[in-house]
């Protein structure tokens, strides 16, 4: 029976583990620091202390889920493998020359996004397909065999990746060179652009190919012994890993396209927002997590994230679109921004209080830490005004120094600015949610969304300490913090059902149509996407599909996802896909133009089965307490400073009902609420907040 | 208004983040390529002054500057007491707005409680404008498409149909024109909408206290910026391929006083009988911006951040040429002035400026046609040549400068025309010699496979004159173009390509910085291994020949005309 599953969330400080029993909805945390030279290590301690809580045998875990931010951190720090590329003859430089766009408009000296492969390493080949897909000039073999044998005695590379023009249409030479390559370089991982990204645009396919390269003999080697030491300890559970757009893969499938990993994290916490939302009866709601470095958010619709297929790795300037490496791959749609617990507040040359992008991190951390930090963090400032217990911080495990920031703020902030000690930290405080709002407000006005419409769900250290201001800026009627806000990523793993999508591009115009080729393309992609599923364990008649199709108005110069019916394509199709395009142009842009032809670009196909059956109840593992409520001075920006009621959470009961200002600490984080509030306690011990600003969308 | 550090910061980012929120809107609803891969657009906020204050960021630079001049015209046509909720002037006259026909710009009030508190504002390229397409050898601005002098587009939300009946009778492609068009209306509907939210949140009744100290602080920026420049003036002077026998000339004084920067093109060759002239707002727009770059790059721009600036050119000149003038190509002049004022400025200030880009002015091959079953198409190819270098860093290759239009994928290109691209490559050797190295261009090979023969347009220049190194660095290559058996075409003309002829362009490199014998081995030893340089050129620009049986030098010969323009520059900038 599958009662007992594991989830593990490798983060850059920490690894948080769950083991959720599907029994009686009890819910089992651990939190250790991470192990970076050897991330097996803290997961194999993790799950032994779970075991231990739990109190159960090894052999009782019916399954694991993982999420790492190797592949993200691998990139970012440039410790990949040395990868060679091979190209068609004449675009060997795809990716280096990029789009050919300064991402910031004022700088001189802007540094370029970063190239995996140097040019030495990148060898064209003869060889050229057309844009249908039809042969130009035939595969050269002989120079596929010499730059095999380049890269392999020159230059000793340890993957190799291939992209050729027009492959996602016509993949039969790279196919070709693939086999050349198993001859020359047997046991040298080889990724094919036409496997891992068959989508129009060279550059961002060659790009998705070469990261893929670069982090699959680290992540082949890192997830086969993780399974080894696994077995070692009697699990005997298969292991899976969640891709950036929230499927579940098995360790094959990750191995073989380690990139879609990429994102893994992040992804889980959108999910378990989706979760909660499902039990609350929200399907429409906002996700944020605030954490240490990031806040991250992401809008739900239906109960389902929006996925995108495009993102940026490794960028040079880490919040600066265009900075980054561009990858083809499906990702949960989110927006992170430098603001979190431990971002920097500073007085730029203009005179005005900046917050972020930079961060204090864990080492030093804020002032308040005292571990040497220097400059005021948002954590300080959240202290100062009173939102933080400096004797309750980490359940108590942490002391919280307030002495030295008055000093540091004043000397970094208050002096050059001329302000008072108060009105720093609520400037910090201020700012960075303001940075947040207006991230958020762009985020949403690009998908033409009102922020009034949604609830939103809170958690992340810092996220629950934030949400008021945030709701506030941006007109949100209510938000909500599940327990357990510092597990709330992990529980993502858990509840995330088994899903694969896949994608081929078959550009053409609607008329011209052929729907013999857009039956073959889904039929294909459908028989793996279901091979694929019951390899992770779903049964092959639980399988569902969603097909969508990427199209435009031609002459446009970017796509709109649109919904395709199921069943077979033929003479009446054209006419369909015509009116779908225009419901969804519509419903996008509130505008149509009826005389322009549309055309397709690429056909999508997203699989999955049911989620797994788990129903959290917290109350069940939750700690007892009887901490009377006790009352301190807190300062809100909007609201200026007042008394405060502080609550603890683990007191709290279902029914409770208390108006702000008031304050209610837990041991991974606190939620303030300000006047003009209401907040109440469900069922399932979600605080629910209700702001009274009467905002109607 | 007295504002405190902290309400000022979060206010002023509201403004930006309000502008853009009018260019996310515009992006996602607009139709053509121009603006969607190439980023050819702006969206700016404005006070009941006509100041900016607010502009979407990573537009076009010369738009931003721009919108608030055209609207002082608007207000001198339309007084601001006249305007009504709706309201909608747009015009593409290129002495009030942008420089040429093909842009449209356009501004809408925005009301708060009755009362007119702002303007919102948006440039974008339009797909067509009539006329002679994008080209640069008419003979007069008449023979270059329809001029719309400010008019009304929409009276309180109602459609001026005669304007409209009349501008889409006069291009190839209304349905796109006309869904651009209504994509701006958009934008600047999303720019009121947002404002008038921001004051009811901040209870500000009007915009007049916050503009005056967010212009005031901006200004207050870029004049401790000048403050940091010694004051004198720097001179410098360049020289570009022109047409046929006409080259051209530009003249640079830059007088540093103060706080403060005059900009005088005194001396610039008169302007000429084809479209390469530069309108007094364009001029205006690419001088001050490069100073901004160099001087001032981290504060927000608004209208304060060019009050320290003065541009004058005489009346009559290339960069100042009178009504109706020829100006369809008017980047392949006004691209070059950054280039000839930080040659200026670095006499005073060596370290904040760049050499001359191979990338200025941009290189553009425009085909058009019709395809396989006669489907008629035009088709721009979008590439750049490579940034010059700095004292930090060796030039980006392949990037624009001064303008930011991207270069679109080939796989894209190719299946929307019956063209196909053989090579679009970095280009060995083009990147000027320098211990900072000059941004390699790039190298493409276009092949038509269209029934019949095409139409096509070259708009380039850098043929004889290549991007100057500085501080003893190099020259980069020079652009050059090969059309089939035609060694030379006209490099600013309207041709045919048949079917299988094979175009060549070749991109400019950027130029060096600083003497190239200062550029340690192991970089020389690196570009060598990578292609960037081949083994001759090692040799002949570095004095590097140990060790140079690199495995994968460039195998591409030096170009010709790569360095013959300024074989080992002088200093640059000479200042009296």
């Amino acid at each position: 029976m599958s009662r007992y599953r594991i989830g593990v969330d490798v983060g850059g400080t920490f690894t948080d583990l769950v083991l959720a029993d599907a029994g009686s909805g009890a819910l089992y945390t651990g939190k250790l620091l991470t192990t970076p030279r050897d991330p097996a290590v803290a997961i194999i301690d993790g799950i032994r202390q779970l075991l231990d809580a739990a109190n159960l045998a090894p052999e009782c875990i019916a399954g694991l889920v993982h999420g790492t931010t190797l592949v993200t951190n691998t990139v970012i720090e440039r410790k990949g493998a040395k990868v060679g590329l091979i190209t068609t003859a004449g675009f060997r430089d795809a990716i280096e020359m990029g789009r050919e766009i300064r991402y910031d408009l004022y700088d001189l000296f802007l540094e370029p996004a970063p190239t995996l492969v140097p040019r030495r390493r990148r060898l064209g080949v003869g060889g050229r397909m057309s844009a249908d897909g039809e042969e130009l000039e035939p595969l050269d073999l002989a120079a596929v065999r010499e730059a095999a044998r380049a890269l392999r005695d020159e230059h000793a590379v340890e993957a190799i990746a291939v992209c050729f023009i027009h492959a996602y249409r016509n993949p039969a030479h790279e196919l070709a060179a693939a086999k050349v390559l198993a001859e020359e370089c047997p046991g040298l991982p080889v990724t094919l652009s036409c496997e891992v990204a068959p989508e129009i645009r060279e550059f961002e396919r060659a790009s998705t190919a070469c990261v893929n390269a670069y982090v699959q003999p680290l992540m082949q080697g890192y997830l086969r012994d993780l399974e080894v030491r696994l077995a070692d300890m009697y699990i005997d559970a298969p292991l899976h890993v969640m891709l950036s757009g929230g499927g579940i893969a098995t360790v094959a499938q990750a191995s073989a396209f380690p990139v879609r990993l990429i994102e893994s994290g992040p992804a889980a916490g959108a999910l378990a927002a989706c979760y909660y939302g499902r039990k609350l009866g929200e399907p429409d709601l906002l996700s944020f997590d605030m954490g240490g470095t990031t806040a991250k958010i992401c809008l739900v619709e239906g109960g389902q994230p929006n996925r995108t297929h495009e993102f940026e790795a490794g960028r040079v300037r880490r919040f600066r679109k265009g900075s980054g490496i561009p990858l083809k791959i499906t990702v949960v749609d989110m927006i992170e921004i430098g603001a979190g617990g431990g971002s920097l507040a500073h007085a730029d040359s203009m005179g005005l209080l900046k917050v972020g992008p930079q961060s204090a991190g864990s080492e030093p951390g804020p002032v308040c830490y005292g571990r040497g930090g220097e400059g005021p963090a948002v954590t300080d400032a959240d202290l100062m005004l009173g939102c933080l217990n400096p004797g309750y911080f980490l359940g108590g495990e942490m002391d919280l120094a307030t002495d030295a920031v008055t000093a540091r703020m004043q000397a970094v902030v208050g002096e050059p600015l001329e302000l008072s000690d108060d009105a720093v930290a609520r400037g910090i405080h201020d700012v960075v949610n303001e940075n947040m709002a207006a991230a958020t407000r762009r985020y949403l006005a690009e998908k033409g969304r009102d922020p009034r419409r949604y609830t939103m769900i809170a958690f992340g250290g810092a996220g629950p300490v934030h949400a008021y201001g945030l709701a506030r800026k941006l007109k949100i009627n209510r938000f909500v913090v599940p327990p357990g806000a510092g597990v709330t990523s992990a529980l993502g793993f858990l509840v995330a059902p088994p899903a694969i999508d896949d994608v081929r591009s078959y550009v053409v115009r609607l008329d011209a149509l052929d729907p013999n080729e857009a039956n073959r393309l889904f039929a294909d992609m459908e028989q793996a996407a279901a091979a694929q599923l019951v390899e992770a364990g779903a049964s092959a008649e639980s399988v569902h599909f969603t097909r969508s199709a990427d199209m435009r108005y031609v002459g446009q110069g970017f796509e709109i996802q649109v919904p395709v019916r199921d069943g077979a394509f033929d003479k009446s199709s054209r006419a369909d896909l015509h009116e779908q395009f225009m419901i969804t142009y519509e419903a996008l842009f509130h505008r149509s133009v009826t005389e322009v032809p549309v055309e397709v670009l690429s056909w999508r196909l997203y699989a999955s089965a049911p989620p797994p059956a788990v129903d959290v109840n917290f109350a069940a593992t939750m700690p007892a307490s009887t901490r009377a409520p006790t009352s301190r001075r807190l300062t809100l920006p909007e609201v200026g400073t007042v008394e405060a009621a502080v609550f603890d959470r683990y007191a709290l009961t279902p029914g409770d009902r208390f108006d702000g200002p008031l304050i209610v600490e837990e041991r991974e984080s606190t939620t303030v609420v300000g006047p003009d509030a209401t907040l109440s306690v469900d069922a399932e011990l979600n605080l629910i907040v209700d702001l009274h600003q009467m905002n109607q969308p | 208004m007295d504002l405190d550090p902290i309400s000022l910061e979060i206010y002023w980012n509201r403004l930006i983040s309000i502008a853009d929120e009018s260019a996310a809107a515009l992006l996602r609803t607009s139709f053509s390529t121009i603006v969607r891969e190439s980023n050819d657009f702006a969206t700016v906020l404005m006070d009941v002054d006509a100041n900016s204050l607010a502009e979407n960021t990573g537009g076009i630079a010369s738009f931003n500057g721009i919108l608030p001049r055209t609207l002082r015209h608007f207000l001198d046509k339309f007084p601001a007491d006249s305007w009504a909720p709706g309201d909608c002037v747009i015009t593409n006259d290129p002495w009030l707005a942008t420089g040429h026909l093909p842009d449209i710009t356009m501004v809408m009030p925005i009301f708060h409680r009755g009362q007119l508190v702002a303007f919102s504002g948006s440039i974008a390229h339009s797909p067509d404008i009539g006329g002679s397409l994008w080209s640069a050898d008419c003979g007069e601005l008449f023979e270059e498409g329809i001029r719309i002098q400010p008019v009304k587009w929409l009276r309180a939300f109602e459609p001026n149909q005669d304007v409209r009946d009349l501008l889409l009778g006069n291009v190839r492609v209304p349905d796109q024109v006309l869904g651009d068009i209504e994509a701006q209306v958009t934008a600047n509907q999303v720019c009121g909408e947002r404002l008038q939210e921001f004051l009811d949140d901040t209870q500000m009744l009007d915009l007049r206290g916050l503009a005056r100290t967010l212009i005031e602080r901006a200004a207050q920026s870029m004049r401790a910026a000048i403050r940091e420049v010694p004051d004198g003036v720097y001179r410098a002077a360049i020289d570009a391929d022109g047409f046929d026998d006409d080259e051209t000339h530009i003249e640079c004084a830059l007088h540093v006083d103060g706080d403060s920067i005059h900009i005088d093109y005194a001396g610039t060759s008169a302007q000429i009988k084809r479209g390469l002239n530069c309108v007094m707002n364009y001029t205006d727009a690419y001088s001050a911006y490069p100073v901004k770059c160099a001087l001032d790059p981290e504060t927000p721009r608004n209208e304060g951040s060019y009050h320290p600036i003065r541009v004058t050119a005489p009346e009559g000149s290339i960069l100042n040429p009178r009504f109706p003038a020829p100006c369809n190509a008017r980047q392949l002049t006004g691209h070059l002035l950054a280039g000839v004022i930080y040659k200026a400025l670095a006499e005073a200030v060596p370290d904040r400026v760049i050499a001359e880009c191979g990338g200025a002015p941009t290189m553009r091959a425009v085909f058009s046609g019709e395809g396989p079953g006669g489907v008629r198409f035009s088709q721009i190819l979008f590439a750049s040549g490579g940034m010059g270098a700095s004292h930090l860093s060796d030039g980006l290759p392949t990037t624009a400068f001064p303008t930011n239009a991207g270069a679109g994928s080939i796989e894209a290109f190719e299946s929307v025309a019956p063209l196909v691209v053989w090579k679009k490559e970095l280009r060995t050797d083009s990147g000027g010699a320098g211990r900072q190295r000059g941004g390699l261009g790039q190298e493409c090979v276009i092949e038509s496979r269209a029934p019949g023969p095409l139409q096509l347009s070259l708009l380039s220049d850098r043929q004889k004159y290549p991007a100057s190194g500085m501080q003893g660095g190099q020259a980069g290559a020079g652009a050059a173009i090969a059309l089939g058996s035609r060694a030379t075409p006209h490099p600013k003309s309207r041709t045919s390509i048949n079917p299988g002829e094979r175009l060549t362009m070749r991109y400019a490199g950027g130029g060096g910085f600083g003497p190239p014998e200062a550029r340690p081995r192991e970089q020389v030893e690196a570009d060598l291994l990578n292609g960037y340089i081949s083994a001759a050129a090692a040799a002949a620009s570095y004095g590097f020949t140990h060790g140079a049986d690199g495995a994968e030098a460039g195998s591409e010969p030096p170009t010709q005309g790569g360095r013959e323009g300024q074989p080992g520059d002088a200093p640059e900038g000479q200042s009296s």
